[in-house]
């Protein structure tokens, strides 16, 4: 049950990182192909977002390692 | 993965008082690396930089950066030594536990003292005390209690709320990637040691992940100091 339950948690995790990273990036390269000077900025702009969208689905990884001996 | 932890239980006869050795080893390592490279970096300073000055003022540059983004520079130059640390702890901190895990008597001494929720969650919890300190300090109490009740009352409860969440996702971000990070290696690594087909299988996942986590490292202070910038911006600046 263990290994289940972690393997639902990374899932669920993996689906909610992809699709909240795939709408920044796309955003991203929408501005940078609208104001091509921008780029530095815009990119690190993008940096900063995936790092913060990123961290629940990490902290599902994290509690999906802690359940996966049980 | 399943190594042990070196901790010391009941220090000084008090029952809840245990340290981990680990990472008492792991931050006087990171400190001390982080002193090192300061001062080799800082020394016999000339007008036109070379080599190591040149390292560090690139260093203060991109921290100054991160601070003009947040906040004004007259007010954001108090921060710029806060600012400095963390991101070069933390940088250090995180490419230790890259490079090398190691393992003695079953259990784990040296990894990123940033891989431990204890550290993390202090550092988070540093970051927003010295926020509300110095918002108290630089606009005064009543600016301060103020604040919790601009733009519209009724969010005061939501403003308490948020402090806590600041505090727990600032320090469990920079933990579940590390942690995460850290894992992965451990298991690379006992498949890459698990006979030849292990290694065939496992050197080059294994290579392309130390690669990510360097790059996962530098993100995640980079991202710290930001957000520790921004909350503190939040409670000293004028105009929110």
């Amino acid at each position: 049950m263990g290994a289940l339950a972690a393997a639902v948690a990374v899932g669920l995790a993996a689906l909610g990182a992809g699709i909240g990273n795939g709408m920044i990036v796309s955003r991203t390269v929408e501005g940078i192909a609208r104001q091509p000077e921008l780029k530095g900025q815009l990119q690190t702009t993008m940096f900063i977002g995936v790092g913060l969208v990123e961290a629940m689905p990490i902290i599902a990884v994290v509690i999906a390692l802690m359940v996966m001996g049980n | 993965m399943d190594h042990g932890a070196p901790i010391v239980h009941d220090v000084f006869g008090i029952s809840w008082l245990d340290f981990n050795l680990s990472n008492v080893f792991m931050i006087i390592v990171t400190s001390l690396i982080v002193f090192v490279l300061s001062v080799l970096g800082a020394r016999k300073l000339q007008m036109k930089p070379t080599g190591a000055q040149n390292v560090m003022e690139w260093i203060l540059d991109f921290v100054k950066g991160i601070i003009n983004d947040t906040m004004d520079w007259k007010t954001g130059k108090l921060f710029l030594p806060l600012a400095l640390t963390l991101f070069t702890y933390i940088l250090v901190g995180n490419m230790l536990g890259v490079i090398t895990n190691g393992v003695y008597n079953g259990d784990v001494w040296w990894k990123s003292p940033t891989a431990d929720p204890g550290i993390t969650l202090t550092l988070a919890a540093m970051v927003i005390l010295l926020s509300h300190f110095y918002g108290i300090k630089l606009r005064g109490g009543k600016e301060y209690i103020k604040d919790y009740f601009r733009p519209l009352p009724f969010l005061f409860p939501i403003k308490l709320i948020e402090e806590f969440a600041n505090t727990l996702t600032l320090g469990l971000r920079l933990f579940g990637n590390l942690y995460a990070g850290e894992v992965l290696l451990a298991l690379l690594v006992g498949l890459t040691t698990s006979g030849f087909w292990g290694f065939i299988g496992g050197a080059i996942p294994f290579l392309a992940w130390q690669g990510f986590s360097i790059f996962i490292g530098g993100i995640q202070a980079f991202i710290f100091t930001m957000l520790a910038m921004v909350y503190i911006s939040h409670k000293v600046s004028e105009e929110h």
